[in-house]
């Protein structure tokens, strides 16, 4: 039975497990949530993801959610096929594990947050609050100065081959350049390096606009 | 060579990390870096921790930092037997606690630190007041998270079902500065939540390292 993921074409979260999936050139079906009819938060949906979020997998009947975790549970299960996501030896590993952790506590939160403010809340017709917009991009800019350090010592943030961690900054990237702060990456010489070389990867190149 | 936990007693992510080598009695050293004098900002530590964050450890020799990466190398690394449920191998298994790690760390960890910040980190350490808006904001943010977690916990004694894994682990050191920040009523008003944290906090290895790591 082919991979069923549940969710929203054009969602960060969605498209961070259609990437991985690309890479490992694991077919899959997007099954639509209907976001506007609320979909996300019916008792149906909740069944399977409590937090009402999208997007969860069906795979044969296994079903989980949270995208990076769908998107470990893909590279260990097709570690045979496509791109080697996880390293298997333990220090590599181990160095992927930083770089994962990296993504989720000093990259996402700010990319998010200010993504919120300047891309989503104008989508939905609603007023951003600069100052917050401001202080996430503050924040950005100090963690990315980290950043460029460290990518000028490893090739990719979670080591020297390319891993899930770095495809993890794929969408939400994306959000900083579409809020129109490329230059958060290009006035970085390792960074804008490093970015361009995963964002114009064919997997990201075929989902980026639509999982 | 014992295993250096470079970190602060006081520090919750220090905490998080000692927890885990108390789980899989790995001994280890604690080296106090200062973070009210700005140690943690200081070049050399900043060549280890290019955030300059803490904690980080040496385990003889290698450097690794992010405490959930750290306690996942620790784990995969030092179980034995009886303590490889805390970081099963299995691909569902896995799946599970990785898709619990990963609620943690996305719906709880932000608004839970936000709202600690506010009515510990601010006043505490940084000479701020707290800023009741932006508390009110990260409360509201939490209370449905929590309600989603009351109705995992309804079916299952732990996060990913009937074993303590790391993904139940990683979330001890911030919910016990919630209770110290006086928002402990956040689990209390929730049955199965307040079951579960009873247990986990309750664990040993917690209450080994609670008060200095």
């Amino acid at each position: 039975m082919v991979l069923k993921l549940h969710g929203v074409s054009f969602s960060t979260c969605t498209r961070t497990v259609a990437v991985v999936a690309k890479e490992l050139n694991v077919p899959y079906e997007l099954v639509n949530v209907d976001f506007a009819k609320g979909e996300h938060k019916s008792p149906a949906f909740t069944a399977v993801q409590p937090f009402g979020q999208v997007p969860y997998i069906d795979d044969d009947g296994f079903k989980l959610f949270e995208s990076r975790a769908i998107a470990r549970y893909l590279a260990k299960k097709y570690a045979g096929q496509g791109t080697k996501l996880i390293p298997t030896d333990p220090k590599e590993e181990a160095i992927f594990e930083q770089g994962v952790s990296i993504e989720s506590s000093n990259f996402y939160p700010s990319a998010i947050g200010f993504g919120i403010e300047k891309v989503f809340k104008p989508m939905r017709g609603l007023t951003p609050d600069e100052a917050r917009a401001e202080e996430h991009l503050k924040t950005l800019a100090s963690k990315l100065d980290a950043y460029d350090v460290l990518l000028g010592k490893q090739k990719y943030v979670g080591g020297n081959e390319i891993t899930l961690a770095d495809l993890f900054h794929l969408s939400y990237g994306q959000l900083l350049v579409q809020a129109g702060q490329a230059d958060l990456f290009e006035s970085r010489p390792n960074v804008a390096r490093w970015w361009k070389e995963i964002s114009t990867r064919p997997s990201w190149l075929a989902v980026k606009d639509a999982a | 060579m014992v295993l250096k936990v470079y970190g602060n007693p006081a520090s919750p992510c220090t905490r998080t990390v000692t927890m885990v080598c108390k789980e899989l009695n790995l001994p280890y050293e604690v080296v106090v870096i200062d973070f009210t004098k700005g140690e943690h900002k200081l070049p050399e530590y900043i060549k280890k921790q290019p955030f300059g964050q803490i904690p980080y450890i040496d385990d003889d020799g290698f450097v690794l930092y992010e405490s959930r990466a750290i306690a996942r190398y620790l784990a995969s690394k030092y179980a034995n037997a009886d303590t490889a449920i805390l970081y099963p191998s299995d691909f569902q298994g896995r799946a599970l606690v990785e898709q619990a790690a990963s609620i943690e760390a996305f719906n709880f960890y932000p608004s839970v630190y936000g709202a600690v910040s506010e009515r510990i980190f601010k006043p505490a350490f940084r000479g701020q007041p707290t800023d009741e808006t932006r508390l009110q904001e990260h409360l509201s943010a939490l209370n449905p998270k929590l309600d989603a977690y009351d109705k995992i916990l309804d079916t299952q004694k732990y996060l990913t079902g009937d074993n303590f894994t790391l993904a139940d682990l990683f979330h001890i050191a911030y919910s016990a500065l919630l209770e110290q920040a006086g928002l402990g009523s956040l689990f209390e008003s929730r049955p199965n939540v307040a079951r579960w944290w009873k247990d986990i906090a309750a664990r040993e290895s917690w209450l080994a390292v609670k008060d200095a790591a």
